[in-house]
């Protein structure tokens, strides 16, 4: 199990808790290192008084917060006495109801798991997890956790008390400014859209979306590693203006979705030279060797991706 | 509305709709600088070579991923956005879902769409179509070098854009240890807290929560700035009772008493 990022307890009417929060979300991004260029070793960064031109450590670094002109230096226990409690506490204020909280206000989503053996905590946390379970309300509370307050939704998942924090309403913008389009549709249109959004819908399933980019991006680095080639592919479809009749492309993609057709706008074969051109000459030798191309250990790179393509 | 952040298309099925998009959220946290607190100075970070022990200029720097243990592969920018999908600036619908099955822990972070040029029609009809069958777009969309998946909802009028997060990116309950008690909660324990939640029981007005934290934060700013001296001021603890159904009790007294 991952380590906790925050220690305290929950608090729900006298009802308290003793908790720790781990994050429900593990970093699976490809991560680069920074590396001097020169002799590839990894870059460190130092932290430099900029004044005195040497080296500072961790603990003698402060908080600079610019007041009227002059600068406030604040410690880690001046911020500390800002909320205390909070620093400890998550207060539950009230219980809302999940589906009146628009995603819009959702950041990052924790789990709450109880701390120690004492029965009673346990079974206060068994109880809060039983109670949230049964009903489609989650509590609404808010903490501190490293320097920053959250208003935070609290329910249950997986049989566990989950945490999301959420943005203050100032941390979200109007919308009155967005510009949102035309008049209302013709019935006719609208019905037509809707039979098309209801002909291309399916289940959410959200195993059925993998990161590709992850995947590519690991690609990218193993076809490095041996040497390859990196080309940047063309972008597979530009951005388009509206269909000059709307009616018309409801029509067709209705018809295409029902009969299972897709919606390819044009299909690329010469997909196949592209890959060879990635290739390095070895591995151009043994699809040479496989496609038994005469004359294939005296030809250069070039000659063996011209000869593969024919 | 202030610039757009990205223009581009959002096309489901052969349907294809100009849109723009617009930053929806901000953070309104007090943010400092590092500064040194022998001398209020300002804090730079160097790059330094681990090898040489020099400072490193930030041209001199390249991006490098370790396969095994100090061995890096080093990419430039254009080898990393060659990873970014060659999707261009469409958004492609790949089917539609109900929108309320979404779970919230996908939710990462949102955009607001716009009409864009040409688009005020087909917008139109995109949102009002979602709002009719509750349903909401989920595709994939290139921004800044990086592929996302996404979901597209119709909102009071607006075009919401969410980027989601993947599944595998989710930690299950089952990795969170829970130590069990030996004994479970009641019946009427349950019903206690049942009865404190129904009292509870608010509408959700995001107006009503202010960041407090933030103007506390300010307001230990400005007492400093006057030279004065920041103590932590003990607040009484909660009882840490065992009898959970005095406490539950006792709570449900407060909270009435509490309420209008």
């Amino acid at each position: 199990m991952a380590r906790s990022l925050w220690t305290g307890s929950i608090s729900f009417g006298l009802v308290n808790v003793p908790v720790a929060l781990y994050s429900a979300v593990r970093d699976l991004d490809v991560h680069f290192r920074q590396l001097h260029g020169k002799d590839g070793a990894p870059i460190d960064t130092r932290r430099f008084c900029s004044e005195e031109d040497k080296e500072v450590p961790f603990e003698a670094v402060g908080h600079g917060y610019e007041l009227d002109g002059e600068q406030v230096v604040l410690t880690d226990q001046d911020l500390g006495a800002a909320a205390p409690r909070k620093t400890r506490t998550i207060d539950i204020e009230g219980f809302v109801d999940v589906d009146d909280v628009d995603p819009i206000y959702f950041d990052h989503p924790y789990f709450l798991a109880p701390v120690g053996e004492a029965e009673g905590n346990l079974r206060a946390y068994q109880l809060l997890v039983e109670v949230m379970k049964s009903t489609d309300r989650a509590a609404l509370g808010r903490f501190v956790m490293r320097t920053k307050e959250y208003l935070v939704l609290v329910r249950v998942r997986d049989d566990r008390l989950a945490l999301t924090t959420m943005r203050f309403h100032d941390e979200v913008r109007p919308t009155k400014d967005v510009d949102t389009g035309g008049r209302k549709p013709a019935k006719k249109q609208l019905d037509a859209a809707k039979a098309l959004v209801e002909a291309l819908s399916a289940d959410w399933d959200p195993s059925n979306h993998e990161d590709c980019y992850r995947e590519r991006l690991l690609d990218v680095i193993e076809r490095k590693r041996k040497g390859r080639k990196i080309t940047v592919p063309e972008p597979e479809r530009a951005a388009a203006g509206p269909p000059p009749d709307i009616m018309a492309a409801l029509r067709e993609s209705l018809e295409r979705a029902r009969s299972g057709q897709g919606f390819d706008v044009e299909d690329s074969e010469d997909g196949d030279s592209d890959e060879l051109e990635d290739l390095s000459r070895e591995e151009l030798y043994e699809r040479a060797q496989k496609a038994d191309v005469p004359g294939r250990s005296s030809m250069s790179r070039d000659e063996l991706v011209k000869a593969l393509s024919e | 509305m202030p610039r757009s952040i990205w223009n581009g298309t959002i096309a489901f099925g052969l349907m294809t709709v100009p849109v723009k998009l617009h930053t929806a959220t901000e953070s309104k946290t007090v943010h400092f600088s590092e500064v040194h607190l022998d001398d209020g100075a300002r804090i730079e970070h160097r790059r330094f070579c681990s090898k040489e022990d020099k400072e490193v200029e930030y041209k001199e720097v390249v991006k490098g991923y370790e396969v095994s243990d100090n061995t890096y592969v080093v990419l430039d920018k254009e080898e990393i956005a060659a990873a970014a999908g060659g999707r261009g600036k469409v958004i492609e619908v790949e089917h539609f879902v109900d929108a309320e099955d979404v779970d919230p822990v996908f939710y990462e972070k949102t955009y607001y769409m716009g009409a864009g040029k040409d688009g005020a029609e087909p917008y139109r009809l995109l949102h009002d179509a979602l709002e009719a069958t509750g349903r909401a777009g989920i595709g994939r969309f290139t921004f800044h070098d990086r592929e996302h998946l996404v979901a597209v909802r119709a909102v009071d009028g607006v075009l919401f854009l969410h980027t989601l997060r993947f599944a595998d990116e989710l930690v299950a309950g089952s990795d969170i240890d829970v130590a069990e008690p030996s004994r479970g909660p009641g019946k009427r324990e349950i019903e206690m807290a049942q009865r404190l939640i129904d009292t509870l029981h608010e509408r959700f007005d995001p107006e009503r929560y202010e960041d407090e934290y933030r103007q506390a934060v300010l307001d230990v700013i400005e007492r400093k700035a006057k030279g004065e001296e920041i103590a932590v001021t003990e607040e009484p603890e909660t009882d840490d009772s065992d009898d959970l159904m005095a406490v539950l009790e006792a709570s449900l007294g407060g909270a009435k008493k509490g309420a209008r």
